[in-house]
């Protein structure tokens, strides 16, 4: 179980839709669990599915390809929701990017309750459609894009969801931010190379579109540029 | 006006949806068959993917697909379950290797089940086939058809659907077990228009028990009223021997075959009068439509689910009873849920009858497809074994003209097509039980 009143996430999270006498309810049925970075989440049960919040961190969702090779299927922040089964039987896995911390439920024991509570049985709704709208921005961007292109989407994006999770209201994207993943993480999750990642930094930076201030952080110079770069 | 000749049209002919027809499955293709079609397919083939669902929130008695009542919430799980696994199990053959263009969900009711349940199902596919572009459709009952579904369908990109309609005469529906409010049709359109979708379709039935002439052209004037892009006007296959819910229907009201001839050249006359374009023999289409372009363009072919655009290389079948149809293969998976989902369950995959196609077969279903689509026929490639004589009926009626190795259907033979496409049947040259009349 989870104390939902000091929950980082509680206010834009899928539970949010509940009232707090509900959410005490469904407290008893989550639970917290922290996932160091590089561990999968996996739940003990056999095929047991799972969904979650996430609380802090980032996570990777991959499925396994016929040729045995991982496809991402999206990155996860804070306050998203993880609809997808994993578990023991699914090929969807769910593994932490940097250290991260989720509030899992059973998918029975979560559609119950949404089955029981309109509000919240809309926001799963709402939930699971965001996050078929984002596993399928993920796939264009890895079958479409020009490596430049998918650098430039993703630091958009990163820009985006980062100014999120520590804010309450709809923030404006953030100018500069430490990068959550190393260079080789990067070239995984974008289905790119480390050479190649580490050359498009150099040359968005050189066109003057961001800069690198620290060794790990970003800065958005020329947000219009970057966009037009993303190509949407 | 089309001329009537009844001795042309008492023979029961297959629907053609697909050639050799259901009837030629045969047991011993299976699993194993699909499975090597679908490790056959190249690198880079275009793939249509048709998706069952076999419930309903409530059965028809006319209605000849395969379906059980939405009634039981466990009952849907497990099925959506095994489907899950046959995704898997079928993308895991085929993913990053072929291009899924469409995704055509079909029932029963695709409705039937939860917007959440729809939308975990579509998340599915679209992963498993890698095929974020893929152009989804959707049959839909407009009586579980909500605000809530219509936000679902827009939210996921659907683009093309498919009403129900059937009848929108009172009397009638409290006859066949499908009461629907024409308001509820109309406000199902609002829904769907409001939510993206651009071309959408009517299913329309005549020869329903007790239905007039008059009965019909008052239907079909009034689904004309809500401008669907696409009609199909289809007759009702009375065959209670097989399908033991049509026994509810009262077969002494049912049109005989000369009125059921009526109804489908009045139907035929009322939706070009309209506007529409007469798509094969029992589709019609807004000219700007999709289906009505394909047709000019000569591209129009014939699927299971009637006539199409689409010009994918390959068609897998998803759910129970659904049929896959490769260029050399057709193979149809176990129909009845509970057997699907124990072949699943037990790792396989769930094909169980099917039949392969021969060269023959294939230069055949091409003849058969041409006559249907409305194209001349090229024969050159089939032995004329006694084809002349098989024709003759319906040239010497002047509906066909054989001249150059080439068969021209003239203006009025639509009614007839199905009837001469038998003509070019190898697996049909005597007497046909269990097929329904042509018109």
């Amino acid at each position: 179980m989870s104390d939902c009143t000091q929950c980082a996430v509680r206010s834009r999270a899928v539970c949010a839709a509940l009232a707090p006498d509900e959410r005490a309810m469904l407290s008893q049925l989550g639970r917290m669990q922290t996932v160091k970075r590089g561990q999968a989440l996996l739940w003990e049960g056999d095929d047991a599915l799972l969904v979650a919040n996430v609380v802090e961190g980032v996570l990777k969702l991959s499925t396994a390809t016929s040729s045995g090779r991982e496809q991402i299927v999206g990155v996860v922040y804070p306050s998203d929701f993880i609809g997808r089964p994993f578990g023991r039987l699914s090929q969807h896995s769910v593994t932490a990017l940097v250290d991260s911390r989720v509030c899992i439920f059973s998918r029975q024991s979560f559609d119950a309750m949404a089955r029981e509570f309109p509000g919240l049985g809309h926001a799963l709704l709402t939930r699971t459609l965001d996050e078929l709208d984002r596993a399928r921005r993920w796939m264009l961007l890895l079958g479409r894009k020009s490596a430049g292109e998918r650098i430039a989407s993703f630091l958009l994006e990163l820009s985006q969801r980062l100014a999120e999770a520590n804010c309450t209201a709809d923030p404006a994207p953030l100018r500069e931010f430490e990068l959550p993943l190393d260079r080789q993480q990067i070239a995984d999750v974008l289905g790119l190379t480390i050479e190649t990642v580490s050359r498009q930094f150099t040359q968005l930076r050189a066109s003057g579109l961001i800069d690198l201030p620290g060794r790990r952080s970003v800065a958005i110079v020329d947000r219009a540029a970057l966009e037009a770069m993303a190509g949407d | 006006m089309w001329p009537y000749f009844p001795h042309l049209l008492n023979r029961p002919v297959p629907r053609y949806t697909s050639y050799p027809t259901a009837a030629e499955f045969r047991a011993d293709v299976g699993a194993a068959d699909l499975a090597a079609a679908l490790d056959g397919l190249p690198a880079g083939a275009l793939v249509s993917l048709y998706v069952h669902i076999p419930f309903c929130r409530d059965i028809c008695w006319y209605c000849g697909c395969n379906t059980e009542r939405a009634n039981s919430r466990r009952r849907l799980e497990t099925y959506l379950a095994a489907l899950e696994r046959e995704i898997d199990a079928v993308a895991a053959r085929v993913s990053g290797r072929v291009r899924v263009g469409r995704i055509a969900f079909g029932g029963g009711s695709p409705n039937a089940i939860s917007p959440i349940a729809f939308v975990r199902l579509v998340d599915r596919l679209l992963t498993a086939f890698s095929a974020a572009n893929a152009e989804i459709s959707v049959e839909l009952d407009p009586r579980g058809l909500d605000a809530s579904w219509a936000a679902v369908l827009g939210k996921l990109g659907v683009t093309r659907a498919s009403l129900g309609v059937q009848t929108l005469d009172s009397g009638i529906q409290q006859r066949i077990g499908r009461v629907q409010p024409a308001e509820s049709i109309a406000q199902s359109v609002a829904l769907l228009r409001g939510a993206g979708v651009r071309s959408l379709n009517f299913d329309l039935i005549y020869g329903l028990p007790g239905q007039t002439m008059a009965a019909l052209e008052d239907s079909v004037q009034a689904a004309i009223a809500m401008r669907p892009d696409r009609v199909a006007l289809f007759g009702y296959a009375h065959v209670p021997d097989r399908i033991a819910r049509q026994r509810r229907l009262e077969a002494a009201a049912l049109p005989g075959q000369q009125a059921r001839f009526d109804m489908a050249q009045q139907g035929h006359q009322a939706l070009l009068a309209a506007g529409y374009m007469a798509i094969g023999f029992d589709h019609f289409a807004l000219p700007e439509d999709a289906l009505a372009v394909a047709m000019r363009a000569g591209r129009l072919r014939r699927n299971f689910q009637g006539f199409t655009d689409d010009n994918a290389d390959a068609l897998i079948g998803l759910g129970a009873s659904s049929i896959s149809l490769f260029d050399h293969l057709i193979v149809q998976n176990e129909r009845a849920s509970g057997l699907y989902r124990a072949r699943l369950e037990a790792g396989g995959l769930a094909a169980m009858q099917g039949v392969r196609r021969d060269a023959e077969d294939r230069e055949r279903g091409l003849v058969i497809g041409d006559i249907l689509c409305g194209r001349p026929a090229d024969l050159t490639g089939l032995p004329f074994d006694g084809l002349e004589s098989r024709l003759k009926p319906f040239t010497d009626a002047g509906l066909a003209v054989l001249a150059a190795d080439r068969l021209r259907l003239t203006a009025d033979a639509l009614p007839y097509a199905r009837a001469i496409a038998a003509c070019f049947d190898r697996y049909r040259t005597g007497a046909m039980a269990g097929f329904s009349a042509p018109v």
